[in-house]
């Protein structure tokens, strides 16, 4: 009875292993690594897999002359280059740009083992041409329904958690008010600015325990594949940026949300949120991340907002960039703001509603 | 596994053993002729099997585990003989079916939700483990053919309800697909899933086996439960192949 039992349970288990099939063909087809020359890049490239596009932060000389990048792809895919939209360029391996926008003059088709799916890739180059932005121009995620603001050149240096919220948001209605960082009329200078304002968790998030989301806005990118596993270095701060950066000026407003909350949601007595801004300098082109910003050693120059506090009308700022060291000719460098609507919002503490809005940012050089 | 699943048999053989000792030893009534006849049954036993798809789709790699988990069935047994050898039998039983299994998925289509909030509907490639216990009230109805004293064989089907539903697991070490194999990649440590919500309500499906005397009243039993509609709704995306309440009770019956 025993013995037959068990001849039973093996036989189960036996006949699942041999129901087995073939595995499928691979369905994926990503752009995994995109190597250029160490040489020519100034900051490091950046696959933003949610958009199929490659951000590339390469010298003026690169631009011109174009790269050779080498490229990696999903095991089993094909690649092939086709001219991007109306630009056209001769057959070689030699990626070139349209050295106004910065747009690749091809871009990549890959192609999943399966046949079935395919992506689409464009890449451009990132410049920062003048450090100043007025947030006048957002786009909203066709997907997501998230915004983010744009350069006049329609290229995309700020970036901010909202991607990381779409993803808590699932199954909920989505519209740009539903995330933390949106455009607002309420501006200081022109038609728009940036608002950031802290919410409260969404019905999933609360029985994991997030019981609040903090605005946040950063010149970076944020690295979707790691928003779960590792969510504070999923927020990689920092543009490439001259060394010789000497002020940080601009114009806020914030308003404090009602109650301040912990961890677990439970309202702390007699504590207000504040706001957090600072700009970062620091030496390299691999971007800083949230578990590294402040204690990084490549930092050379700070710039903190000191006051966090409320600010019913709308403030300006201007603060001197705190060098621990001198920049040195030659050397390489990044720079980060980074702004929040709940300063230990990174710790999912703070007030739900706390709104910080952010207008006419400027970074004085030498 | 096989530590419990020893257990569980020597547990029942002992039953078994226990409950033919006290049966009394009064004599056989075998009379020349046969008069119908009214049997009233106990029934306990295991649930061994699994809530599986009839064939593995090919997104499933390798089955790392597999174990049957603590399903008891207990039930009684109305059956009507009026010849010697055919009969009907009606029951109600109180199901529980489940299983718990580890396996390795290669663009697995499901929706998962993880620790810090997120929930995704996408291709996910990693490990799995998935614990079902579901307790359904079934009613078997079954045509009884009894060959002799020491036999008897039925087959029939089943409708079963559902009144308490576990189907619950976790995915780890891999990534998932945010809204299918072309969406962007999002590794994923473990994350959760709870399916139990989503499953249907009602199960209907054949039902047959055989039970052989071994004492005056006390039978052992094999019957196997297959379901024939699947425990999803097809609208349900967690899963993308349907899945079947495939289980074998193994057990005692006792004439009362």
């Amino acid at each position: 009875m025993k013995l037959r039992k068990l001849c039973c349970v093996a036989a189960m288990i036996g006949s699942l292993q041999a129901c087995i099939k073939d595995a499928p063909l691979n369905p994926e087809a990503d752009i995994v690594t995109f190597k250029v020359d160490e040489k020519q890049l100034t900051g490091q490239v950046f696959i933003d897999q949610s958009k199929a596009s490659i951000n590339l932060y390469v010298t003026p000389e690169a631009l011109k002359s174009g790269i050779v990048p080498q490229i990696t792809i999903t095991p089993g895919a094909t690649i092939t280059k086709t001219p991007a939209g109306p630009l056209t360029a001769p057959a070689s391996d030699t990626l070139h740009f349209d050295t106004i926008t910065g747009r690749a003059r091809q871009q990549f088709i890959v192609t999943a083992a399966n046949g079935a799916s395919s992506r689409t890739y464009s890449v451009r180059v990132v410049t920062t041409g003048i450090w100043q932005w007025d947030f006048e121009n957002w786009v909203t995620d066709e997907k997501e329904k998230y915004q983010y603001p744009i350069e006049k050149d329609s290229a995309v240096l700020w970036s901010s958690g909202n991607p990381g919220i779409a993803i808590a948001l699932t199954g909920t209605p989505k519209s740009p008010e539903a995330y933390p960082l949106r455009m607002t009329t309420d501006a200081y200078h022109g038609k728009g600015a940036a608002e950031m304002q802290t919410r409260a968790g969404t019905a999933l998030s609360n029985l994991v325990g997030i019981k609040l989301f903090a605005g946040s806005m950063f010149l970076g990118v944020f690295d979707i594949a790691n928003a779960f596993g590792a969510p504070l270095e999923a927020t990689q701060f920092g543009q490439p940026s001259r060394g010789n950066v000497v002020r940080f000026t601009g114009y806020y407003k914030y308003t404090p949300g009602a109650f301040y909350q912990d961890r677990e949601g439970n309202k702390v007595d007699g504590k207000t949120d504040e706001c957090s801004l600072y700009a970062v300098l620091y030496t390299g082109t691999k971007r800083l991340d949230a578990t590294n910003i402040h204690t990084s050693d490549r930092v050379i120059a700070r710039a903190t907002l000191a006051d966090g506090t409320a600010k019913a009308g709308w403030t300006s700022f201007d603060i001197p960039f705190v060098y621990t060291r001198k920049a040195v000719a030659g050397e390489q460098y990044m720079l980060a703001i980074v702004a929040s609507s709940s300063k230990n919002g990174d710790s999912y503490e703070g007030a739900v509603g706390s709104r910080l809005v952010l207008d006419s940012l400027e970074i004085v050089h030498e | 596994m096989n530590i419990k699943l020893t257990a569980l048999c020597t547990g029942m053989l002992f039953t078994a053993l226990q409950l033919s000792a006290q049966e009394n030893t009064t004599a056989k009534t075998t009379t020349g002729t046969f008069k119908p006849v009214l049997e009233h049954r106990i029934l306990a036993g295991f649930n061994f099997g699994a809530t599986a798809p009839t064939s593995l789709p090919n997104t499933i790699r390798k089955i790392n585990s597999y174990a049957p988990g603590f399903c008891p069935s207990l039930g009684y047994e109305l059956a009507y003989r009026p010849t010697q050898k055919w009969g009907a039998a009606i029951g109600v039983k109180l199901d529980y079916k489940g299983m718990t299994v580890k396996d390795e998925v290669l663009y697995f289509p499901t929706i998962i939700n993880t620790e810090d909030g997120g929930t995704f509907t996408g291709n996910f490639s990693g490990k799995n483990k998935t614990t079902v216990r579901n307790a359904y009230v079934s009613i078997p109805l079954s045509a009884t053919f009894t060959p002799n004293e020491q036999w008897r064989f039925h087959l029939g089907g089943y409708a079963a309800w559902l009144f308490s539903s576990n189907f619950y697991g976790n995915v780890s070490d891999g990534y998932i697909r945010n809204g299918g194999s072309t969406g962007e990649k999002v590794n994923i440590t473990t994350a959760t899933f709870d399916f139990g919500k989503d499953m249907r309500t009602f199960d209907i499906g054949l039902q047959g086996g055989a039970e052989r005397k071994v004492g005056k009243k006390l039978s052992v039993m094999g019957d196997l439960s297959w379901g024939l509609r699947p425990v999803f709704p097809s609208s349900f995306k967690g899963m993308d192949f349907p899945m079947y309440n495939i289980y074998l009770t193994l057990g005692v019956s006792y004439k009362i």
